[in-house]
């Protein structure tokens, strides 16, 4: 046998007293002393280090990169961006797999492939004889860098120690970045082989290896050898070539699309064209979608796939194994062992980890393709039949910090209606509805920035009749352009309508406004829809074209759901061909504040994509938006681009003391009637076109794509209701926004002077809208919020642009709205801010505090209730009669 | 771990211990440590026929599956249920956590002492 080959960490491997095995032909430490379970185990709630520089890491370089790398990778190498990596597969004729691999970009001309430790030589040969064709090098850099896996929930915050706080990479996977960690460059990877949504992989300098490695462990880092970064991969279901990839016990070759990530790792787009392996690989991916639907037919080219498999008797898993179902053979174990996970306690956002651990016998399989979820198998291990189940997943990553294991619950039967007494249900329900009414309006001080309370005038508006009505109606040009109703009995409704409008162009300084929509969602769902039917309306006769570029403000930092290709874009924003993803482009922020759009770069990020759409408007909000720069900057270009503010937030405090949207350059606005507005909860559109302009057209699409596009039926108690806030707005928005400021202005200063740490740029007092946000400390949010919640205080739990995920929040977002509208002053948030410091800070119980605090302002400000009012409205409560 | 006097070992690392016609089997703290986190134990059932030399069930680490070997012939009078649930006992407690006892034996598999399996052990590395 040839020498084994080492890592420039085998001595550091050697010193921890790590046991060293043949891997692939490299002396690799397989577990230290501490064993495979605990090092899994400390992976998954702490931080790990792996040695990974056995791996091969090749540098593509030369006018012909992208050409060569298309041939010879299933992936789209053209939808890397620089400081983004991407999963691929380097595939043979046959549509099998040479190797998988991971593709780097961290510098515009070169990439960096990294290959299998033990495929390397098999890769290079393969490589060498391809790229002749083509005008580009490949170089062999795996003795000159070494590479390290930093794995686990506290993989971040320890690199960035090393870091000096500078940030690492973009949140999201696959992202890439080059820091200094204390004098060295290091190039950090979003990426890993553990499944751990806070995991990265680092490439340094060979010779700076072992002290990265040591300041790790310094810091708490523990090396985990390749034992564990088995039992990881297993429990994250990614693939490992041998196992997954390449042959069947039968020496036969598995095709690439019998691995779920497949779908992800193999592009057929027009700019990738031809490449190895193309067309068998075009004809698996049919098959791929026809078993997805349950068609098992013409599906010869895919037998099996690869599915989790776990046992429901005790019991090992190994590779190889056959798999039955009833007599039938129905496939075989790639990959299985026992893998260890903490037990947990709670459910939901309470769900916490004990220290008591457990261990669940898991594996990989490649089953016939009818085999589905929930299915129950059986495994013959060494001649006994052992039941097993096929589970959805083994764990899941979508709530970060942490892995968390998913183990098999068999589908859930439905209840039978349990016999029940629905009068007294009834009467439970009426005294729970009291009890919340009275927390929440006479107990609470509610904090949440996206609700108010409506006056009196306005919640009796609203529960009067036309909360019962039908009131469709459209405008007829054969009569004029005259809004024909669809039901008798309307004229009041139709009358209320008209004023309502009137009072909404004059408080948007709009020409024209759309009220039947009924939520903020609903507003820029129809705005989509009509902008998407104005860009097709000279075609009817094909399918529509999506919209695209978009220009946004992406949801980590700080964006809506409302303008997120997930949310209300989902079904109007067009796939980039290029790219093959949504042709959305988030605003760039500021380095040293994310919350606020830069400027300049958003200049460059239009010239580059010419955005046919820009959405402004978020919904963690600190500052204004700059339309006005954009707008200018867009004309400047001679750019047709649409303008679009989503004030959802800020409805209510357009004019003087913030924005005016359509005076900036804004085209539409669109907006939620019940966060800073007065309530109750609708949507509103309006816009500044005239009849003469080019996209009057538009205008008049978005009033049919809200009736009869998004509502028969506009709720018309609360459009009522609404022409009273309106009122009320109109008279006191001067007053009542000035104070909205001050008072978000003061409680932020208060808070950062009880020692809180408050987001923003404390040169304009943290904040220029009604927001206030508060950073507790990575994934605290929401105990914090929970804890104070306990002791009547309502605020919302967010992840700050910084924190990838909801369920790692880390910050409060705070807005005074409500708050001010029931007559809180600067006095009055100076101390909410002491009592909440008391209270986060020190855990102090400050319940009967808050609750004094708040019945001191019960009577709504900013509204009509002088006594002549008051006695209207008693009257028009017993008309009610309710 | 020091090997206990009173046992006596296998060259394939396991230990035996008898008192008044029965015999604890378990694994040795070698062998526990070579195999690393063990996690699954297959026993046999009470009854069994086990014979000198012979597998009478395997032990699994993360890693890979062992077979146990028994050092005596007999009949397997008792099982260590225990160890079903909680195999990590014979990483922990190699020489408390005995695996199976052995009853009627007939024969033995020639032992050594504890003395002689450390030298044993020392050149096998």
């Amino acid at each position: 046998m040839s020498e084994l080959k080492r890592t420039q960490l085998y001595d550091t491997h050697v010193a921890a007293g790590a046991s060293m095995v043949d891997f692939g032909g490299w002396e690799m430490p397989i577990q230290y002393p501490t064993g495979i379970v605990a090092e899994h185990l400390y992976t998954r709630h702490f931080c790990s280090l792996f040695d990974v520089s056995h791996m091969g890491r090749l540098l593509i370089e030369g006018p012909q990169r992208v050409e060569f790398l298309q041939h010879v990778l299933t992936s789209n190498v053209m939808a890397l961006d620089v400081n983004e990596a991407q999963y691929c597969i380097i595939p043979n004729e046959n549509g099998g797999a040479i190797d998988d691999a991971y593709l780097y970009r961290f510098e515009e001309d070169r990439f960096l492939l990294v290959v299998n430790a033990a495929n390397t030589e098999k890769d290079l040969a393969h490589l060498c004889e391809q790229i002749k064709a083509y005008d580009c090098t490949l170089t062999n850099i795996s003795g000159e860098y070494a590479s390290i896996a930093v794995q686990g929930p506290k993989s971040r915050e320890l690199l960035t120690k090393l870091s000096g706080g500078a940030q690492l990479t973009e949140l999201v996977k696959n992202a890439l970045g080059t820091v200094q960690m204390e004098g060295r460059q290091v190039r950090v990877a979003k990426t890993g082989y553990t499944g751990e949504p806070l995991g990265y992989e680092v490439f340094l300098k060979s010779e700076d290896a072992a002290w990265l490695w040591d300041r790790l462990v310094e810091l708490g880092a523990k090396p985990a050898g390749l034992g564990a970064r088995d039992t990881l991969r297993l429990e994250a279901m990614l693939p490992l070539y041998g196992h997954e990839m390449g042959t069947d016990p039968e020496g036969k070759e598995i095709p690439i699309f019998s691995v779920p990530l497949a779908k992800f790792a193999v592009s057929f787009s027009a700019q990738k064209g031809n490449f190895i392996g193309r067309e068998p690989l075009a004809r698996q991916y049919e098959a791929f979608q026809k078993i997805q639907n349950r068609i098992f037919e013409g599906t010869e080219i895919l037998p099996r796939r690869m599915m989790p498999i776990t046992l429901v008797q005790r019991g090992v898993m190994r590779k190889d194994m056959p798999v039955y179902q009833g007599d039938k053979l129905v496939g075989y174990v790639t990959s299985g062992t026992m893998v260890p996970y903490y037990v947990a306690e709670g459910e939901g956002m309470a769900t916490n980890y004990t220290d008591e651990t457990a261990k669940r016998a898991l594996g990989l399989a490649m089953l016939d393709s009818n085999i589905q979820t929930d299915d129950t198998v059986e495994v013959d291990i060494r001649g006994k039949r052992i039941k097993a189940v096929i589970p959805r997943f083994h764990m899941s990553v979508m709530a970060p910090p942490y892995a968390r294991p998913i183990l098999y619950t068999p589908p859930v039967q439905g209840d039978a209606a349990k016999g029940a007494n629905y009068r007294s249900e009834a009467f439970e329900l009426i005294r729970k509805a009291t009890e919340n009414h009275i927390w929440r309006q006479k107990r609470c001080v509610n904090l949440i920035p996206s609700e108010n309370s409506a006056s009196r005038a306005v919640q009796l508006l609203c529960a009067s009749d036309p909360a019962f009505r039908y009131a469709e109606h459209k405008k007829i040009s054969s009569f004029y352009d005259s809004e024909i109703f669809y039901y008798q009995g309307t004229k009041f409704i139709e009358h209320v309508e008209a004023l309502l409008v009137e009072q909404m162009r004059q408080y948007l300084g709009a020409t024209e406004v759309e009220t039947r929509v009924i939520s903020g969602q609903m507003s820029n769902m129809a705005v989509f829809s009509s902008l998407m039917d104005f860009k097709n309306r000279n075609n009817r006769k094909v399918t529509p074209q999506r919209l695209g570029y978009i220009l946004h403000n992406h949801i980590m930092k700080g964006g809506h759901l409302s303008a997120q290709p997930m949310g209300a874009l989902h079904d109007y924003v067009a796939v980039d061909p290029v790219t093959e993803r949504n042709a959305v482009v988030p605003f760039p922020v500021l380095p040293e504040n994310h919350y606020k759009i830069d400027v300049e770069q958003t200049k460059k990020i239009i010239e580059q994509y010419r955005p046919e759409f820009i959405i402004f408007g978020k919904s963690m909000v600190l500052h204004k938006e700059p339309v006005k720069e954009i707008r200018q900057f867009v004309d400047q270009m001679g750019l047709k681009t649409t303008i679009m503010y989503d004030m959802a937030h800020v409805l209510g405090l357009i004019g003087d003391h913030f924005q005016k949207p359509f005076e900036e350059g804004a085209e539409i606005v669109t907006g939620s009637t019940h966060k800073t507005f007065f309530g109750p909860q609708r949507g509103i559109v309006g816009v500044n076109y005239k009849p003469e302009d080019l996209k009057w057209g538009l205008w008049k699409t978005i009033e049919s794509r809200a009736f009869p596009g998004s509502v028969s039926n506009h709720h018309l108690g609360t459009q009522l209701g609404l022409l009273m806030a309106a009122y009320e707005m109109n008279t006191f928005k001067d007053e009542y926004q000035r104070n909205i400021i001050a008072n978000a202005k003061h409680f932020a200063k208060c808070l950062k002077a009880e020692g809180l740490d408050v987001a923003g740029d404390p040169a304009i007092d943290y904040t220029e809208t009604h927001q206030v946000i508060v950073n507790v400390g990575y994934a605290m949010g929401y105990d914090i919020a929970e804890r104070l919640e306990a002791n009547n205080i309502i605020v919302n739990y967010q992840a700050t642009p910084e924190e990838e995920s909801f369920t790692a929040s880390g910050a409060l977002r705070m807005g005074v709205s409500e708050m001010t509208r029931f007559g809180f002053t600067k006095e009055d948030f100076a101390k909410l801010a002491a009592l909440m410091a008391d209270c986060i800070l020190r855990n102090r119980d400050v319940s009967q505090e808050i609750a004094k605090l708040r019945s001191e302002h019960l009577e709504m400000k900013y509204c009509f209730n002088d006594e002549e009012m008051n006695e209207a409205l008693g009257n028009f409560l017993g008309v009610l009669g309710i | 771990m020091k090997n206990p006097k009173e046992l006596q070992y296998s060259k394939s690392h396991e230990w035996v211990k008898e008192e008044n016609g029965i015999a604890e089997v378990g694994i040795t703290d070698f062998a526990q440590d070579a195999l690393g986190d063990v996690v699954f134990v297959n026993l046999p059932e009470v009854g069994d026929e086990v014979t000198a030399g012979e597998t009478f069930g395997d032990v699994e680490s993360v890693k890979a599956v062992s077979d146990l070997i028994c050092p005596i012939s007999g009949i397997v009078c008792e099982i260590n249920e225990e160890l079903l649930d909680s195999p990590e006992l014979l990483n922990s407690d190699p020489y408390g956590a005995w695996i199976i006892r052995v009853e009627k034996i007939t024969e033995w598999e020639k032992l050594l002492d504890a003395d002689a399996y450390e030298v044993f052990c020392a050149e096998e590395g």
